[in-house]
């Protein structure tokens, strides 16, 4: 999977999950800018789990790797 | 699914609302009430508030009505064709500057004053001085959850900005009965029966409801200014992760209500905490501006486990997460379905089984960022903004934390006479110090 598919993968699931148009969910917006809490926020990790197989949950995830969803795709793609 | 501007069938959400506003009415003789209050720089002037509320509010037929019941068996708003009464407003002109105990004072005495009948949901209280003035919301929790509340005011104050007449509440609502798909509803059920059977193994901690006391409620507040508040949000950063502020909050409060629990002999292993999430769709603003799109989490920690912050923000989390996994609060908004046939007394009683009288230690809920998204009201400058709900007996505690314009707000809920005045201050010094702020607020 390259960056790119991963990265539409996730824009998709985020838009999903905070019910918002896929068009409207930039790749360049940190996270807390999309109006995600922690409950949605969580609800995007279970989907990373469920569609990546990767659990982060209790990972050492720090701010730089949620800064978009650009940053969050090159850190999955780095632990696939 | 029904379109009518007459009739919007409850949901499982709502009926779970029904049935506590229905106990809270029977052990404190008000029902599930809270309020949404602004600290406003400047006072207002009253007649101009009543005209601009009563002709705001007087637009949206729907905070006129009642619950009903058809053939159906499935229980629905009734909304009545015309406006009935004017809104509520009491004002109260303080001649000095309000202290923060008459504030609390004030607000305790609105919180616990009940709704004029069963077609009343709205209230308002004005209470200023000559420098500012506080707006109470207060609203049965029937019509609005807490984001709804918020949303009602920011589209107040959006009309206000836009110097239009009121936006038009004749809303033509669409909701189902929701008698199909059983089986889903039983599965649904299932899974939310085996999740409470899981947590009634292990009997929670709570305080003892007072017997004879009166059954008001009191408040106490915990007001962060910006800079605090940017200090525990780095904090939950550092401690609990990246958008972990709501695990982290209660984190703290956990440890200070364990430290509580320790001066005291009450049975119980573990203490159990329902947290409430919404499952608002964002789809129909309008629409989705009213009713319950609420549903919970429920955190369980032993005693045992909650000295250890570390520990304790794990397992937080990976309860938060397990249980999003699963899909619980889906299923227990699901599953509520069910629960709408049966008469809110019985339901009552039902509710009370599974844990033996002790529902929970106490009730969570962080808002985070808030939808009232104006930087005024009415033309004054918004200082600040919060919640103080009414709390469920039992267990008559709740902590509800909020956020609005760059300020964290903490609010504790309590039956008057569940704790001490000493009680109060003791949690309130000791959140301040698990949140590492030394001074009070």
């Amino acid at each position: 999977m390259t960056i790119q598919e991963i990265e539409n993968t996730l824009i998709q699931g985020i838009a999903s999950i905070s019910n918002q148009d896929a068009s409207a969910v930039s790749p360049d917006k940190p996270f807390h800018e999309l109006g995600i809490d922690s409950l949605g926020f969580v609800e995007i990790l279970v989907f990373i789990e469920k569609t990546f197989k990767l659990q982060l949950i209790a990972s050492d995830l720090t701010k730089k790797d949620f800064e978009t969803i650009h940053s969050l795709a090159s850190y999955i793609n780095t632990r696939l | 699914m029904l379109l009518s501007k007459q009739k919007r069938y409850l949901s499982g959400s709502d009926w779970v609302i029904n049935t506590l506003d229905h106990l809270m009415k029977a052990t404190t003789g008000v029902g599930n009430l809270s309020q949404v209050v602004l600290l406003l720089d400047a006072p207002l002037d009253e007649s101009e508030v009543r005209n601009r509320l009563n002709a705001f509010v007087k637009q949206f037929l729907v905070l006129q009505g009642q619950v009903s019941r058809d053939l159906k068996l499935a229980p629905y708003w009734k909304i009545p064709a015309r406006p009935g009464r004017d809104i509520s407003l009491t004002v109260l002109n303080a001649e000095g500057l309000l202290s923060r105990e008459s504030i609390l004072a004030l607000f305790e005495k609105s919180a616990n004053t009940p709704f004029h009948d069963d077609k009343e949901h709205l209230a308002f209280h004005l209470f200023k001085d000559a420098e500012r003035c506080l707006l109470a919301m207060a609203f049965d929790h029937r019509i609005f959850d807490a984001r709804g509340a918020e949303l009602f005011l920011n589209l107040f104050q959006q009309n206000m900005n836009d110097g239009s007449p009121a936006a038009s509440g004749d809303i033509t609502f669409t909701s189902s009965a929701a008698l199909t798909q059983w089986s889903k509803k039983f599965l649904a059920g299932r899974t939310v029966n085996r999740r409470i059977i899981a947590l009634s193994k292990s009997s929670p901690r709570a305080l003892p409801i007072p017997r004879d006391g009166a059954a008001s409620q009191r408040y106490h507040l915990l007001s962060f200014d910006q800079q605090e508040t940017a200090h525990i949000y780095d904090r939950a950063y550092t401690e609990a992760g990246y958008l972990m502020e709501s695990p982290y909050l209660l984190s703290v409060i956990l440890q200070c209500v364990h430290e509580l629990f320790a001066t005291k002999q009450e049975d119980g292993s573990s203490y159990l905490i329902p947290v409430t999430t919404d499952l608002r769709p964002n789809k129909e603003p309008l629409q989705e501006m009213f009713f319950n799109y609420v549903s919970y989490l429920f955190y369980q920690v032993p005693a045992g486990e909650v000295a250890d912050r570390k520990g304790l923000i794990a397992l937080l989390k990976q309860q938060m997460y397990d249980q999003v996994k699963s899909g619980f609060p889906k299923d227990l908004a699901e599953a509520s379905l069910l629960t709408r046939i049966a008469p809110l007394p019985l339901l009552g009683k039902l509710l009370h089984l599974p844990m033996k009288g002790k529902m929970a230690t106490f009730a969570f809920s962080h808002l985070g960022k808030s939808s009232y998204q104006q930087p005024l009201f009415m033309g004054k400058k918004v200082l600040e903004l919060f919640h103080m709900p009414r709390v469920p007996v039992p267990p008559g505690l709740g902590f509800f934390s909020n956020y609005y314009n760059g300020r964290l707000n903490l609010v504790i809920s309590y039956l008057d006479g569940l704790l001490r005045d000493d009680e109060v201050q003791m949690l309130d010094r000791r959140i301040r110090e698990g949140f590492g702020l030394g001074r009070p607020s």
